[in-house]
């Protein structure tokens, strides 16, 4: 490293030379100094000993920062491994921990949507930028653009091998990509407007979309033509997904209902409303979470318990709520985040619910105590997409900041 | 007729069309973006969404940034009469603008701004309308700080029939004890510096803040409804 002095660090640094010189007797070397270093007369008392004070306080110094550095390192492990090890952590257990492994970027405008693969270990992010990107959760390596859609990508859903991808998009349109070779194999036209969002029946001959022209269709993969439209919505249509067993298809809207229809017959079975503004984003209760529901209703005995199905909704109005279909009723209701609850999903192990909210926030919900068990500070600008993967120990999330970032679970 | 109240685009002299394009890209933005808040008026709304206090107070409340440069109340008039509160549904419209109607009467100044106080409540029946106060403006005392200072108190006392709409005075603490304008608050004496922005409109943000939680339920850890 190549240091460079002032004029007046040079002078001064001659002057404690001299200094240092003439305090331990080097006499002759003092003299010739002078007259090199054209410096005659005496030394002023302000440079006695500075030479050997910066001399030892470079190394106080260097100590002191590497004490620091340590404590950091310390204070980083404690903050990261706090939480179990990984040796120790159960699926049942394991929650995103901050800080995150990835933070990946690329999109040109903000995230609307991210997913995870079924099988391999990639996800999918769509951005209002009209493209999809692959990435790989893992190493955090960027794959792949999806290119295609002429506007924001709203949402995107793999069918349960994860060989076909299923976009929509503001464009109007929906998508069907070979997810082997990345092309775009059909693209279907016929909502009026901005297409919300997308997803697939658990056969995967199926896609299931919700628009903002106020209508659910169900369009069959093998032509791309639409078979089934699910009218009744009063507004824009936010978002659509399928139970489990493909019989149910839940809606929800910004005219703040969330609606529960029978695929077979079209019909609408219920019509859950208790939110104060627009219903974003819905998510069903797999199996294994029934009995912290339960429990977190108040339904201690056997006759009075609540059979479901479940489904929790996120809305504007700040909260989550949970739900039980079956009944219509609202069983209980999470409030803490401070602005929009725009991502919702169930935790594999059936126990917390992970949300994502304008806040800039993850949040983990512990169920049974309908607390709120730990907050991440995750983006910069409204965080707008959250997924949990069903077998490894990743969340991902989407941002306006137009990043995707990866949390590991521990 | 009053000129400052008759709504007319602006007259593109400099012939890039610059104008037109701002208020497409409203049209666009309020058809797509579900605004909860819309900030329209002339160039010290537009300027403030360069601002710190715009993406840390208003860019979470979900607000949209109407102000175009240059503008006087009967161009904002324009635009909202031409589509830019057309597919929104906001809780609140905050509207500054005025100061640039030269060569007009505070009376004049005062029907712009009621006019569009009329038109707005006519387009969004429930949303609140906040019109912070003209700042004042030139380093030193002269006619137009009279002339904003004159429309400030007119408007405030027209506005009171109506419980929806609310006056909020951002005008204080910018004239100094011996008369001038510091270039700390307004750069050019008439817009706003970042400090000048926080000093003006954090009255605006605590306003903003009440009307949009009205209503809401009060926070309680484990509401369970039955």
């Amino acid at each position: 490293m190549k240091m460079v002095l002032s004029q007046r660090q040079r002078e001064e640094l001659n002057k404690a030379i001299a200094d240092y010189l003439s305090s331990n007797g080097y006499m002759g070397a003092l003299e010739a100094f002078k007259k090199e270093a054209d410096m005659p007369g005496e030394v002023e008392r302000k440079y006695g000993g500075l030479l050997e004070k910066k001399w030892t306080s470079v190394i106080r110094l260097q100590k002191k920062v590497m004490e620091l550095e340590s404590k950091l390192s310390e204070a980083e492990k404690e903050y990261i491994e706090g939480a179990p090890t990984r040796g120790k952590r159960s699926p049942t257990e394991w929650i995103p921990r901050p800080p995150e492994k990835h933070c990946l970027t690329g999109h040109r405008s903000p995230v609307t949507r991210v997913i995870f693969h079924p099988v391999f270990s990639l996800m999918v992010s769509a951005s209002e930028d009209a493209t999809m990107k692959v990435w790989d959760f893992e190493t955090g390596d960027y794959e792949k653009s999806l290119k295609g859609h002429t506007d924001s990508v709203q949402d995107v859903c793999f069918d349960q091998t994860g060989k076909l991808l299923v976009s929509c998009s503001a464009d109007m349109t929906i998508k069907l990509w070979d997810f082997q070779n990345y092309d775009c194999i059909k693209t279907m036209h016929g909502h009026d407007h901005n297409v919300s969002s997308v997803t697939f029946m658990p056969g995967g001959d199926f896609v299931i979309s919700s628009s903002r022209d106020k209508t659910i269709k169900m369009w069959e993969v093998a032509t791309g033509y639409c078979v089934k439209t699910f009218t009744g919505h009063r507004e824009w249509v936010r978002m659509v997904r399928v139970y489990q067993d493909g019989s149910l298809i839940a809606s929800c809207s910004n005219d703040q209902t969330v609606r529960v229809w029978a695929v077979a017959s079209k019909e609408c079975k219920v019509e859950l409303r208790d939110h104060d503004h627009v219903v974003e984003c819905i998510a069903w209760a797999p199996e294994n979470a029934s009995s912290a529901i339960n429990e977190a209703a108040g339904a201690d005995n056997k006759k009075g318990a609540h059979v479901g199905p479940f489904l929790a909704s996120g809305s504007r109005d700040k909260t989550i709520k949970v739900w039980d279909v079956g009944t219509g009723m609202c069983l209980f209701t999470l409030v803490g985040h401070d602005n929009w609850v725009r991502g919702v999903v169930f935790h594999p192990g059936g126990k917390y619910i992970v949300s994502a909210s304008d806040d800039k926030t993850l949040r983990v919900w512990d169920t049974r105590n309908k607390r709120c068990m730990k907050i991440l500070e995750a983006h910069q600008h409204f965080c707008t997409s959250v997924d949990f993967h069903k077998t490894h120990p990743y969340v991902i999330s989407g941002s306006v900041d137009q990043t995707v970032k990866v949390w590991e679970c521990r | 007729m009053n000129p400052a109240a008759t709504p007319v685009p602006v007259e593109d002299v400099q012939g890039d069309g610059r104008w037109l394009s701002m208020h497409k890209r409203f049209l666009l933005e309020a058809k797509e973006k579900e605004p909860e808040v819309i900030f329209i008026g002339d160039s010290i709304i537009q300027q403030m969404s360069n601002c710190e206090i715009w993406s840390k107070y208003f860019v979470p409340m979900h607000a949209l940034n109407f102000g175009i440069s240059g503008d006087q109340t009967q161009h904002v008039l324009w635009r909202i009469e031409n589509g830019e509160l057309e597919h929104v549904n906001p809780k609140v419209i905050v509207v500054l603008v005025g100061t640039n109607n030269f060569d007009f009467s505070p009376e004049e100044i005062t029907e712009g701004i009621l006019e569009i106080v009329r038109v707005i409540r006519e387009k969004q029946p429930q949303a609140y309308i906040v019109l912070p106060t003209l700042l004042p403006r030139g380093q030193n005392p002269n006619p137009l700080r009279e002339r904003n200072s004159k429309v400030n108190k007119l408007v405030s006392e027209r506005v009171t029939s109506d419980s929806r709409c609310e006056v909020v005075a951002i005008d204080k603490g910018f004239v100094l004890a011996d008369g001038t304008i510091s270039h700390h608050d307004m750069f050019d004496y008439l817009h706003l510096t970042n400090l000048g922005y926080q000093k003006a409109f954090e009255p605006v943000y605590e306003l903003l803040l009440q009307l949009l939680s009205e209503g809401e339920k009060e926070d309680d850890a484990n509401t369970i409804s039955e």
